[in-house]
C-alpha cells in the first residue's frame, strides 16, 4: 500500500474498543502501544491495514488494533496472509505471532511465506515460553528449562528466530526489544518500508511464566554491555564509553576485543556493519552472537532487495491475459487438451 | 455453443473459472492433481491466481484468506488431504467465509468425512455429489453460488473417474441471479471511514464487547436449519412402482442407472434414488420414493456409511440391505470391480431372489 503522507491520523484512531486482556506487566502492552504509535506515521488508511494472527497470547493483537483483523488458526497466519496478499496486494498485511505459534506448529508456514518474499511484516514476539497455555517450553526455550511439561528440564536445542529467518532467505531481518520504544518504532517503520517479507523478532518478557529472560538487554544500565546496536556503516562496537568492546572476525569466526578510549575501532579491525550483502553469510555470523560470550545484536541484520511474490504473480497474470485476452472465454475453451465433436 | 470432449478435471476448473473463481490453492495428490494443474493453467489468463501450496493445511489457509477478501476462492484434495483441512473447514464454517472445496476422492470412503462435519464442533458442510462430468459442471457453479448465498463452505464430492473420464460437455455459465453483497469482506473498500472488521470464528466483532458463544452458535445453528430446509437435491427414476429401490450417489449411481434401465426394459420393477446433496440428505424424498418398495438396496463403495442416512430416512419401515462394499484397485484409487454394470446387476437380482424366498 502506497503511503499517503498527507493523511493525518492519530494513535487513538488505531486503538480499538476492546478491553486489552494480557497479564499485568506483560511485554505485549508496550509492543501494542508502539505499533499503535507508529501506524499513523505510515500514512496507510486503517481500512487498508490487516493484522493476521494465529493462536497464543500475542495472537490477541488484531482485536486491539482498529484495523482489519484475522484471528485464525494456530500457526497458520502466514498462509492466510499469503491468500490475502495474492487477492488484495494493495493491503498492508501484518502477521503477529509468537515463538510457539510461529516456530512450533507454524514453522512450516513461516518458512514458505518468508522464502516467497511476500510483502508482509512478520512480528514474532519471543518470550521463550507458552504463555496462553500457562507455561510450557517453546522451541526457543533454553536447554534445561524446567516447565510443567518438562519437569526434568528441556533436552531440546532451541531454534534462534533470526537464524531461522536467514535460513529461509528473508530479505529483511531485524530484532528489537519490547521496552525500547524508540528503537522498536524505528524498526517497525523500516519493516513497513521494506518491499518483501520483513521479519522482526521482538524480545518480549512474560512476567508470569518466564520472567527476566531478557532482563540484561532490557535494563537501561546493563543494556550497553549486553546488547550490540546494529547500525549500517558503523563498526560493531558496544559497551559503556569507558569500557568499549568490538567484534572482529578471524577466518569468519567472531571474537571480542577490548578498545582503549582513543582507539579507532575500524583501524583495530572491528567489523563495519553492512545490511546489504547479497550473501547471507555475514548476517548468519551475526545471528550466532549470543550472550554470555557476546552481546546480543539488536537492529537490522539484513535488508536486501528481491522481487516480491505478488509483483511476480501480477507479472504472470499480465502476461497470461495479454497472450490470451481477458475474458476471451471462447479462446480459453477451445485451447489445449480439448476436441470439438 | 458446441460440446467439447474433456476430462472432468478440466471441465470442473473451467466451470469454476466461469463462475468467477479467481483463487485456487492445492497440493498434489492423486486423483486430485489434475484439477490443481488445470486451475494453474487457466486461472492467470482470466486474471486469477493459482498457488501450489506446501501442504493441504497451507492450501486451505491461503484459500480462506483469499475468500475473506471477497474473491470467489476454492481449494481441494482427496479425502486424505481433506483430513488435514478439517480444522480450517470447521473454523471457516464458524467464520462464515464462503469457500468451495473439491474432494476428488479415492472411492466413496469419505462419505462420513464429507457429511458429518469432519472437524470439531457443530457444523456441516453443504455437499454436492455429481454423477458425471456434465453434472459436475453445473454443480461446481452452483457450489460458488451457494457458498456466497449462505456464507458457508460447500464441498463438491467427486472421485477418480469423475476427474479422469472424458465426456462431451458444454460449459455454459449458469445465471443464479444477483450476487449477494459482500460488505463483510476484508477488501480495503471502506474509503477512509475508519470502520474495521474482524474475521474470526468466535463471533467477536469490533464495536461489541467480548463474546457470547452460545448466542453465536445458536444463530449458526438456525442458519444450518434453513440450509437443511432449502438445499435438498436428488434424482429419482422408476421409483413409484418399484419393488426394489437402489440408493446410490456419485459415479456409482451412473452404473446403477444403467442397470435399472436394463432391468426395466426386461420388465423388472426396480428404481433408483440418487441423492445429489449428501448434506442435506434428501430424507423425506427417499421416504416417499420407497413407499411401495419391498426392499431398499444401498449401493455405495465403502464399508457402509450412507446406509446410516438411509436408515434414518426410512426408520425401519422397509428392510434395508447393502449391495455395495469396499472395492478398489491395487493402488487404492477406488477403481474397483464394483464399478461394473454386470456385477451390480447380479447383486440387484440377488436382492430380488432373497426378497422372494
Ligand atoms: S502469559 Fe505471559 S505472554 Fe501471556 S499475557 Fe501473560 S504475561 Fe503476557
Amino acid at each position: 500500500m502506497a503511503a499517503d503522507p498527507a493523511l493525518k491520523m492519530t494513535r487513538k484512531e488505531f486503538v480499538s474498543d476492546q478491553d486489552v486482556r494480557w497479564c499485568p506487566g506483560c511485554g505485549d502492552y508496550s509492543i501494542l502501544a508502539n505499533v499503535q504509535r507508529v501506524m499513523p506515521e505510515l500514512g496507510v488508511p486503517r481500512e487498508n491495514v490487516v493484522f493476521v494472527s494465529g493462536i497464543g497470547c500475542s495472537s490477541r493483537f488484531p482485536y486491539y488494533m482498529n484495523t482489519y483483523g484475522f484471528h485464525t488458526i494456530h500457526g497458520r497466519a502466514p498462509a492466510f496472509a499469503t491468500g490475502i496478499k495474492a487477492s488484495r496486494p494493495e493491503l498492508s498485511v501484518w502477521i503477529v505471532t509468537g515463538d510457539g505459534d510461529g516456530l512450533s506448529i507454524g514453522g512450516n508456514h513461516l518458512l514458505h511465506t518468508i522464502r516467497r518474499n511476500i510483502n508482509t511484516q512478520i512480528l514474532l514476539f519471543n518470550n521463550q515460553i507458552y504463555g496462553l497455555t500457562k507455561g510450557q517450553y517453546s522451541p526457543t526455550s533454553k536447554v534445561g528449562i524446567k516447565t510443567k511439561s518438562t519437569p526434568q528440564g528441556s533436552i531440546d536445542h532451541p531454534v534462534d528466530p533470526i537464524a531461522f529467518a536467514i535460513g529461509c532467505g528473508a530479505t529483511f531481518i531485524a530484532r528489537t526489544i519490547d521496552v525500547d520504544a524508540k528503537h522498536m518504532q524505528n524498526i517497525l517503520k523500516r519493516a513497513h518500508e521494506h518491499k518483501g517479507t520483513a521479519f522482526v523478532e521482538i524480545l518480549q518478557n512474560c512476567p508470569v511464566f518466564n520472567d527476566g529472560i531478557w532482563e540484561d538487554v532490557q535494563d537501561r544500565k546493563s543494556r550497553a554491555k549486553a546488547s550490540l546496536v546494529l547500525e549500517h556503516g558503523q563498526p560493531l562496537v558496544y559497551g559503556p564509553a569507558e569500557n568499549r568492546q568490538g567484534i572482529v572476525f578471524k577466518d569468519g569466526i567472531p571474537s571480542v576485543i577490548d578498545l582503549a578510549e582513543d582507539d579507532d575501532p575500524i583501524e583495530r579491525g572491528v567489523v563495519v556493519h553492512d545490511e546489504h550483502p547479497e550473501a547471507s553469510s555475514y548476517a548468519g555470523v551475526l545471528a550466532t552472537l549470543q550472550r554470555p560470550d557476546f552481546p546480543l545484536p539488536v537492529g537490522v541484520f539484513r535488508a536486501v532487495e528481491k522481487p516480491t511474490y505478488e509483483a511476480m504473480l501480477q507479472d504472470q497474470v499480465d502476461s497470461a491475459t495479454a497472450e490470451r485476452g481477458v475474458g476471451d472465454l471462447s479462446a480459453l475453451l477451445h485451447s489445449g487438451d480439448t476436441w470439438r465433436i | 455453443m458446441s460440446r467439447d470432449l474433456m476430462e472432468g478435471s478440466e471441465a470442473i476448473a473451467r466451470a469454476a473459472i466461469d463462475a468467477d473463481c479467481r483463487f485456487f490453492s492445492g497440493y498434489p495428490m492423486t486423483p486430485f492433481t489434475e484439477l490443481l494443474e488445470n486451475f494453474a493453467k487457466s486461472l492467470p489468463a482470466r486474471g486469477g491466481v493459482c498457488i501450489n501450496a506446501e501442504s493441504e493445511i497451507e492450501a486451505i489457509g491461503m484459500a480462506w484468506g483469499a475468500a475473506a477478501t471477497g474473491a470467489r476462492a476454492a481449494t481441494g484434495s482427496t479425502g486424505q488431504g481433506l483430513a488435514l483441512m478439517q480444522e480450517s473447514l470447521s473454523e471457516i464454517s464458524r467464520a462464515e467465509v464462503p469457500l468451495v472445496i473439491f474432494n476428488m476422492a479415492r472411492g466413496q470412503g469419505d462419505y462420513y468425512q464429507a457429511t458429518r462435519g469432519g472437524g470439531h464442533g457443530d457444523y456441516r458442510l453443504l455437499v454436492l455429489a455429481p454423477t458425471d462430468v456434465e453434472e459436475a459442471v453445473y454443480l461446481t457453479q452452483l457450489a460458488f453460488h451457494l457458498a456466497d448465498h449462505w456464507r458457508h463452505p460447500v464441498l463438491v464430492y467427486g472421485d477418480y473417474l469423475l476427474a479422469h473420464t472424458r465426456q462431451a460437455v458444454e460449459i455454459t455459465p449458469t445465471d443464479f441471479g444477483e450476487r449477494p453483497d459482500k460488505s463483510w469482506a476484508v477488501d480495503g473498500s471502506l474509503g477512509g471511514t475508519g470502520r474495521s472488521r474482524n474475521v474470526n470464528s468466535i463471533g467477536m466483532q469490533k464495536g461489541t464487547k467480548g463474546i457470547d458463544p452460545e448466542a453465536f452458535w445458536d444463530r449458526l445453528q438456525k442458519k444450518t436449519e434453513r440450509i437443511e430446509a432449502a438445499e435438498v437435491r436428488f434424482e429419482e427414476e422408476n421409483c413409484e412402482d418399484a419393488e426394489i429401490v437402489i440408493v446410490a450417489f456419485g459415479t456409482l449411481a451412473r452404473f446403477a442407472r444403467y442397470v435399472v434401465r436394463e432391468l426395466r426394459a426386461e420388465g423388472v420393477r426396480v428404481g433408483l434414488f440418487r441423492p445429489i446433496s449428501l448434506w442435506p440428505f434428501p430424507s423425506e424424498a427417499l421416504d416417499r420414493a420407497t413407499s411401495n418398495a419391498r426392499r431398499v438396496a444401498v449401493l455405495e463403495q465403502n464399508a457402509g456409511q450412507m446406509i446410516d442416512d438411509v436408515r434414518l430416512s426410512i426408520l425401519g419401515r422397509v428392510p434395508i440391505v447393502s449391495i455395495g462394499g469396499i472395492s478398489t484397485d491395487a493402488a487404492g484409487f477406488g477403481i474397483g470391480p464394483l464399478l461394473d454394470a454386470e456385477v451390480i446387476r447380479a447383486r440387484v437380482e440377488n436382492v430380488f431372489q432373497e426378497g422372494a424366498s
